[in-house]
């Protein structure tokens, strides 16, 4: 009764448009309080300690420390070196360019931790790349937020950052490692289909006409950018850093690099900058510790029982009970964002994770396969979103374009699904 | 984490927003430079100054207060836009006064409760790990920037309210 009270009150709230962080507070609290009657103030001075306990966690740190190295790529004039150094790579022929857009979200990935940063980034500079080369505008933010999509699986990425902080099983660099290959495949389809639309709709015909920037110059200028996921990766792998220190490193390397290399970034920005960063992963981390207020409501009162017992009871499988995991959380991905899906989830989830055996690490890059193709369907697809604002159309403009896309990354998915070793073996690999 | 399209006051909050702005933009900064530090000096001396844990969490949790409490009054917290971007406008501006007035009555009620947690932190004399400081000191913020995120909640309501029925 108390748990259909949370989840009915939790629902309506949230529905109707109430702070998805307070939401799940309100509901949290009213759940102890009613299960506490006798208690001294209800037992809701767990609240508070909830609260702090969910946010006050030395490894979050890496969360605004990733969101601060976004904000400053994003204006270090990386991604455009980055492009001229692909194009001078592909040349111009015909669909090269929205394949260029892809890779360069990739490699932007290896960068920066969240979609919204990346597709604002990539989408700064090709929106109006790919207009010149003839490219219709919505076709182009399809193109942009979905390789933007890509950006949570490849490492470093804040949805896994998130997600250790829930299921501490699964450690942040085996996360890291196993979202990699799967980031990969996703980007892989996300370029055969771009190319394949690009030519069938015989777009970006005036692209074979650009000029061609030179080889060993564009090289240069991008090698700055291209050594940063290095760094980032690589002194991560090496033992240098944890994810905390590589983001630091990445922050002062950015600073660096956007201040005093490329010159994109004066002193006057730097407020605004750490202003965005600040702001960003403040809305994001209230909500991580509010929603320990529902997580400690759902576990304590023991609310999740009752749901586990019925799905295993109902003598589903492990296969069948993963379809409907995914079937539910591609849904909800359509209306909520990913750290939201995974405060409200996961304390759902990790009781059915243990019951049917599965890999958390596994787990983990699957579910976050789920939010990063929520990130790019239309009606609430953040990424689509910020690169629809760039290139000046709605959202409903790109449907025709990015449902192909959403095809492209939904089998890259389904491949991690069916054979877990995609994400598996670089971890187990690299000894995580 | 995006404002655009959401309707926002014309009307600028008396107190503004920059002040609790500075004090994230403060903790973030005072966050970098102690990781860094932390980084650089781990590196050359092989001694790491791990008491500056308590503090880089204690600025973090500044910071998401600080930050939150702005966002409250831009009316920027995440949540589940359609059926807010949706429908009339009489219906949209009712529902954004209802989260409104919904997070401002939250808040407050999580200060009192966050205020008693610091009282008995206070009155048991709590010490910290690392540094041996009071607890207090550390948690005075929790209630004092969660009622500011009350606050906050309640003066962007009162700004659309001013502004009348569309």
């Amino acid at each position: 009764m108390i748990g259909l009270t949370l989840f009915a009150l939790f629902g309506v709230l949230m529905l109707a448009g109430v702070p998805i962080g307070v939401a799940l507070g309100l509901g949290g609290a009213l759940a102890i309080g009613l299960s506490n009657p006798e208690t001294k103030l209800f037992g809701l001075m767990a609240a508070p300690q909830n609260f702090h306990a969910g946010i006050a966690k030395y490894p979050l740190l890496a969360l605004p420390m990733f969101v601060l190295v976004g904000s400053i790529f994003d204006r270090s004039g990386v991604a455009q070196r980055l492009v001229n150094f692909c194009v001078a790579i592909f040349g111009r022929s015909m669909g090269t360019l929205p394949a260029i857009a892809i890779l360069v979200a990739i490699v932007f990935g290896g960068i920066s931790g969240s979609g919204p940063a990346n597709a604002a980034a990539v989408g700064g500079v090709m929106i109006a790349a790919m207009a010149r080369a003839g490219y219709p505008q919505a076709f182009s933010a399809s193109v942009i937020g979905a390789g933007a999509a890509t950006d949570i699986l490849i490492p470093p990425s804040i949805a896994f950052i998130v997600y250790s902080i829930s299921v501490p099983a699964a450690s942040v660099p085996a996360l890291f490692a196993a979202g990699m290959i799967p980031g990969l495949l996703a980007g892989l389809a996300l370029m055969i289909a771009a190319v394949w639309l690009a030519r069938r709709h015989k777009m970006g015909a005036a692209e074979a006409e650009l000029p061609r920037p030179p080889f060993w110059r564009s090289l240069m200028e991008a090698s700055w950018g291209l050594a940063a996921p290095v760094l980032i990766l690589g002194g991560m792998r090496a033992g240098w850093f944890t994810p905390t220190e590589a983001a630091v490193v990445a922050v002062v390397y950015g600073l660096f690099v956007g201040m005093v290399v490329h010159r994109t970034i004066g002193f006057r920005d730097l407020y605004s900058i750490f202003r965005e960063a600040a702001e960003i992963s403040a809305v994001i981390m209230l909500v991580l510790g509010l929603a320990g207020i529902f997580a400690y409501a759902v576990s304590t009162l023991g609310l999740a029982d009752p749901l586990v017992g019925a799905i295993k009871n109902a003598g589903l499988g492990s296969a069948a009970t993963l379809a409907l995991v995914i079937v539910v959380l591609v849904i909800v991905g359509m209306f909520l964002d990913g750290i939201s899906i995974f405060m409200i989830f996961l304390p759902l989830l990790t009781p059915l994770m243990r019951t049917f055996g599965w890999d958390p690490v596994w787990f983990g890059v699957v579910i976050t396969m789920m939010v990063a193709i929520g990130q790019i369907t239309p009606p609430m697809a953040v990424n689509l979103l910020v690169a629809c604002r760039l290139a000046g159309v709605r959202i409903e403009e790109t449907f025709p374009w990015v449902i192909w896309l959403v095809g492209a990354f939904v089998l890259a998915s389904i491949a991690v699904v069916i054979f877990p070793g995609l994400a598996l073996w670089l971890p187990r690999d690299l000894g995580y | 984490m995006d404002d655009a399209g959401k309707p926002t006051s014309e009307e600028r909050p008396r107190l503004p927003f920059a002040v609790e702005e500075a004090l994230a933009v403060f903790a973030l900064a005072v966050l970098v430079a102690l990781t860094f530090a932390n980084v650089v000096v781990r590196y050359f001396t092989d001694q790491s100054f791990a008491v500056t844990e308590e503090i880089s969490i204690f600025l973090m949790v500044a910071m998401v207060l600080a930050g939150a409490s702005a966002a409250a009054g831009r009316d920027v917290h995440i949540r589940i836009e359609y059926f807010v971007e949706t429908g009339s406008a009489t219906r949209r501006r009712a529902l954004l006064l209802f989260a409104a007035l919904a997070s401002a009555g939250f808040f407050f009620a999580f200060t009192y409760f966050a205020a008693l947690y610091v009282w008995d932190e206070y009155r048991y004399g709590e010490t910290t790990m690392a540094l041996g400081l009071p607890r207090w000191w550390y948690s005075i913020w929790m209630p004092m920037l969660s009622a500011a995120i009350g606050l906050r909640a309640l003066g962007f309501a009162h700004r659309l309210f001013k502004r009348g029925a569309p």
